[in-house]
């Protein structure tokens, strides 16, 4: 009796679980499945379809939806670079030094993740345009440093302070310089969790949408912004809609499925060790 | 060193300047740069006092007209309210969500939930925008699967985003779909970093699973709650992105949030110092409720660390 | 090889005084163990010699030379670390090798593949080369850290701790290769330790720390048998000393020591000392502490002459013997006994002192006066010092 029960609740776990996944990944399947329909059987067929590549090819060969990953990829890529260039040793630096109002400079970084992203730019379009950085990837590059920045220096940090100070004191004593220390000996050891914070802030940076959807025009769309117009046309082409939006969220998950143990680590900004 | 004599005694034991100015030298690169995107925000503050306008040539100090303007019309009253009910409405189903789904995936720990572990991150990855073409190809009343799926119980073209009593309800679930998956991550997480010992002499004394689960688990639990609750809280006060491209804050003004209603003053009705008090209200209120939910989280970690032992 | 000096080094972390002026003068090639306590500052004076720690005041020497700004890289110092410090990423050949691949102590590979195999076959641990630290154990890594220090030929060794996680049998043995090594390398070296039998066993001379502070110095021997205060006296032995408060009086012309136990007044008379009793009588001592080497107090199981009557309150060994502690009201008294005695606890003991092996402290400062035989200790000490 006793046993049935718990194979029953058991059973009912398991159930709960698939509908949630259910939920959770059919969308995705969906879109997919949508991506392979003529224009013709979008409206007539549910699962059984003839798969074709047609709106692939309408989409990534005769639009500009390349030059919009391209731009994205550039954006997102520049600005990971960047955040990659200043913010490891400003990440070592809070980890390891006690200077005056270290953990208010920290925490300001931070707070940048909390503030809404509309605030920034209205006043920034202004600066931008008077600048010329309106519509040019520096200017973009610049304004997606509070999307990775904050990202990259707070996880960085965190496995700065996972390395034991005294092995710095003994690469010290062996007569090692700072810079040679720091290269050679702690580079190394922050590698597996530097990638898969800047895969991490790449991934949030090819998804952002406020920043540029104000910050660039006509020279520059990336991806999110792009998109939106596939959204407002009434034309029906639902499976090229489906490409655009499969084509933009592949990458984020190959990377995702790359930094899975890292990844809530990432999420949480080193709060969470996971 | 040797015979020079004029060093002074404390100078032998001050730190040499190399050394002492290199944190400030690692830091500044940075430190540039968040200054760099400081002035916004203190840009922000002050053409919240100007009649700023893009249709202007010029601009003049006006003190607080643009706030009293702001605070006693209808549509930030309307606005607040929207970015208040999506904000927790998304959070507590997310956080509810979140935690069960975190559970099931815990306990079964079977080949199903290892599996899942990975694939539920999926959703998260996708960009607020995609994730809104995405359901709008699940819920669209000629392409959709939900459709033909309420067919079958007899209901017809259900309107999701384009009646306002259930346009709400539609970018939630977009919203929800979305972000489960990050409070799964950090439950998950907070749960297998729960130490064993408290839970092996739980049950020697023979308490229900019930039992433990409210007095061990969850005050244990409590600080990765408060910080998955403390991201998902001041995300969804401030979104934007699903709202934006799913109906531009429509039907009518009923997901107009702090927002979107910034948007529209600032950049289509180009009156951009009066767009500036509904943001600095937002980033008030985000703040007010960050402050909080770290307190918490500090007592919160103070009294699992106490369990622990 | 290099004598240091440290010149009234004061140090403080944020509110706490870590080091409150110490000065030590280590002489070339001399083994220099500082002792003391958890928390005493030991680590704190290695640091400030290697350089990673700079003094707020005061002056470290190397060679009368002072080096206060001297990079940790080059003043020339190998260090043991009690983490241990070992380069994750490397092999435990790399990590050996690591200083001598820096800029500064750049040796051609074929030598430096010598050294590190010498000093892997003294620390037994040639079979370990290949790995990782991650794959080793703490009494492994530890035998590393050694080695990475074991390869150079610096001004001075620090070792902080280094054989504290070896087992028992290793830690022996690594003891004695260890003062070996020092006395043919001829090398320098400051060796930090709470263990009592290692800073006997290989200190030249031993300074005693307690916060932040040197208590006193000299060699084992001379701190063992004249330790300069009831807290070092305490920290010197294992097991540790009795102290037994009582007081002094004359007696028939020589003196008595009269303490309590259980209650009971008790009386012992006091074999003659010339030199005793000329201190006694300068400093007026009457209420004393009186220090009593457990392996001073003498025990049987019946009644006999000169012992008096307490019970036993506990019976462990301690490896190749065992301790006896016997309860006497406001204090315990240790004793050495034998392994395997069918003891019961609380069953009656009976115990007497040997008083002319016994020091005497001031009960208020708790600073030594005098002991038994002080001159002879004194001689053997300073005969030991001038070898």
């Amino acid at each position: 009796m006793n046993n049935g029960k718990k194979r029953l609740g058991y059973a009912a776990q398991n159930l709960l679980l698939i509908v949630y996944a259910i939920f959770a990944l059919f969308p995705l399947v969906w879109m997919v499945i949508i991506s392979l329909k003529s224009d013709a059987q979008v409206f007539t067929t549910t699962f059984a379809f003839t798969p074709t590549l047609a709106n692939y090819k309408e989409v990534l060969l005769r639009s500009d939806y390349t030059s919009y990953m391209i731009d994205s990829l550039i954006i997102s890529g520049g600005s990971v670079i960047v955040s990659v260039l200043v913010g490891v040793p400003a990440a070592y630096a809070l980890a390891r030094y006690n200077f005056h109002r270290k953990e208010d400079l920290a925490f300001q970084i931070l707070s940048f993740k909390f503030a809404p992203e509309i605030l920034v730019v209205l006043p920034l379009f202004m600066i931008y345009q008077k600048l010329g950085l309106y519509d040019s990837y520096l200017g973009l590059i610049w304004v997606y440093q509070l999307i990775s920045m904050p990202l990259l220096i707070w996880v960085v940090r965190g496995y700065f302070e996972d390395i034991s100070v005294e092995i710095e004191y003994a690469a010290q004593v062996d007569g090692y310089t700072w810079y040679q220390i720091f290269f050679k000996m702690l580079v190394p050891l922050i590698k597996p969790g530097l990638v898969s914070a800047a895969l991490l802030a790449f991934i949030f940076a090819w998804n952002s949408f406020t920043f540029p959807l104000i910050l660039a025009g006509r020279n520059i769309q990336p991806i999110t912004v792009a998109i939106t117009k596939y959204l407002g046309t009434d034309t029906a082409h639902y499976g090229q809609l489906a490409v655009a939006a499969t084509v933009s969220a592949v990458p984020a998950m190959i990377f995702a499925l790359c930094i899975q143990k890292h990844l809530v680590r990432g999420l949480s900004f080193g709060a969470v060790k996971g | 060193m040797g015979k020079n004599n004029s060093n002074k005694a404390e100078d032998l034991n001050r730190v040499p300047f190399k050394t002492r100015v290199r944190p400030y030298l690692i830091v500044a690169p940075s430190l540039i740069i968040t200054i760099g995107i400081m002035i916004p925000f203190v840009m922000a503050i002050w053409f919240s006092l100007t009649n700023y306008s893009f249709k202007l040539p010029t601009h003049k100090f006006i003190g607080l007209r643009n706030w009293v303007e702001v605070l006693s019309s209808g549509a930030f009253w309307n606005a607040l309210k929207v970015s208040l009910l999506y904000g927790v409405i998304a959070t507590v189903v997310e956080m509810a969500l979140g935690m069960g789904v975190a559970i099931l995936l815990n306990n079964l720990n079977n080949k199903l939930s290892k599996v899942l572990r990975v694939l539920l991150v999926f959703p998260l990855m996708v960009a607020p925008v995609t994730a809104t073409i995405v359901w709008q190809l699940m819920l669209n009343s000629s392409v959709g699967i939900v459709e033909k799926l309420l067919n079958v119980f007899g209901v017809y073209n259900f309107p999701w985003a384009a009646s306002p009593s259930t346009a709400l309800m539609t970018v939630v679930l977009i919203d929800v779909w979305v972000n489960t998956a990050f409070i799964i991550l950090l439950v998950l997480a907070g749960l297998q970093s729960l130490p064993k010992s408290p839970f092996e002499s739980a049950k020697i004394d023979g308490g229900s699973a019930w039992f433990n689960f409210i007095n061990l688990t969850l005050p244990m639990l409590k600080p990765s709650l408060y910080i998955a609750l403390l991201f998902r809280l001041m995300a969804a006060l401030q979104e934007y992105a699903v709202i934006f491209a799913l109906t531009k804050g429509g039907p009518g003004d009923s997901l107009m949030s702090l927002t979107l209603t910034a948007y529209q003053t600032g950049f289509r009705f180009q009156k951009f110092g009066f767009a500036l008090p509904y943001i600095l209200i937002l980033w008030l209120v985000v703040n007010v409720a960050a402050k909080q939910i770290v307190k918490r989280q500090r007592a919160a970690q103070k009294q699992a660390a106490g369990l622990e032992e | 090889m290099a004598r240091i000096q440290l010149e009234n080094v004061k140090k403080s972390f944020g509110k706490v005084q870590a080091l409150n002026g110490i000065s030590l003068d280590v002489k070339d090639k001399e083994f220099f163990v500082l002792f003391g306590p958890a928390g005493a500052g030991k680590t704190t004076i290695l640091n400030c010699i290697a350089g990673i720690n700079l003094p707020e005041e005061g002056m470290v020497k190397f060679n009368n030379e002072i080096v206060n700004l001297v990079d940790p890289a080059h003043r020339n110092v190998a260090m043991v670390f009690e983490n241990y410090a070992l380069y994750p990423q490397m092999t435990v050949y790399d990590n050996m090798a690591a200083a001598l691949r820096s800029n500064l102590y750049k040796t051609d590979e074929a030598t430096i593949k010598e050294k590190v195999h010498v000093a892997a076959r003294m620390m037994k641990m040639e079979n370990l080369l290949e790995r990782l630290p991650s794959q080793l154990s703490n009494g492994q890594k530890q035998r590393v850290a050694m080695g990475r220090a074991l390869v150079r030929t610096p001004n001075v060794f620090l070792m902080d701790e280094p054989l504290a996680h070896l087992d028992a049998k290793l830690r022996n043995a690594m003891r004695t290769e260890l003062k070996e090594m020092q006395a043919n390398l001829g090398s320098t070296c400051i060796y930090v330790t709470h263990d009592f039998m290692e800073a006997m066993a290989l200190g030249d001379r031993i300074a005693i720390i307690n916060k932040g502070e040197i208590v006193q110095i000299g060699s084992g021997d001379e701190i063992y048998y004249m330790p300069c205060n009831e807290f070092v006296a305490q920290l010197m032995g294992d097991p540790q000393i009795n102290i037994i408060p009582g007081t002094i009086k004359e007696a028939e012309g020589g003196y008595v020591f009269c303490f309590e136990a259980n209650g009971e007044k008790l009386t012992v008379s006091m074999p003659e000392d010339k030199e005793l009793w000329k201190k006694i009588r300068e400093t007026g001592l009457k209420n004393t502490d009186m220090g009593l080497r457990p392996q001073n107090v003498k025990y049987s199981f019946t009644p006999e002459e000169g012992y008096f009557k307490t019970t036993v309150y506990s019976y462990e060994s301690i490896g190749n013997k065992s301790v006896i502690m016997a309860e006497c009201g406001e204090y315990q008294l240790r004793m050495i006994a034998p392994n395997g005695l069918k003891i019961a606890i609380d069953q009656d003991i009976y115990v007497r002192f040997e008083i002319d092996h016994s020091m005497f402290f001031d009960p208020q400062t708790k600073e030594y006066v005098s002991r038994y035989d002080e001159e002879t200790i004194r001689e053997f000490a300073a005969e030991q010092e001038v070898k």
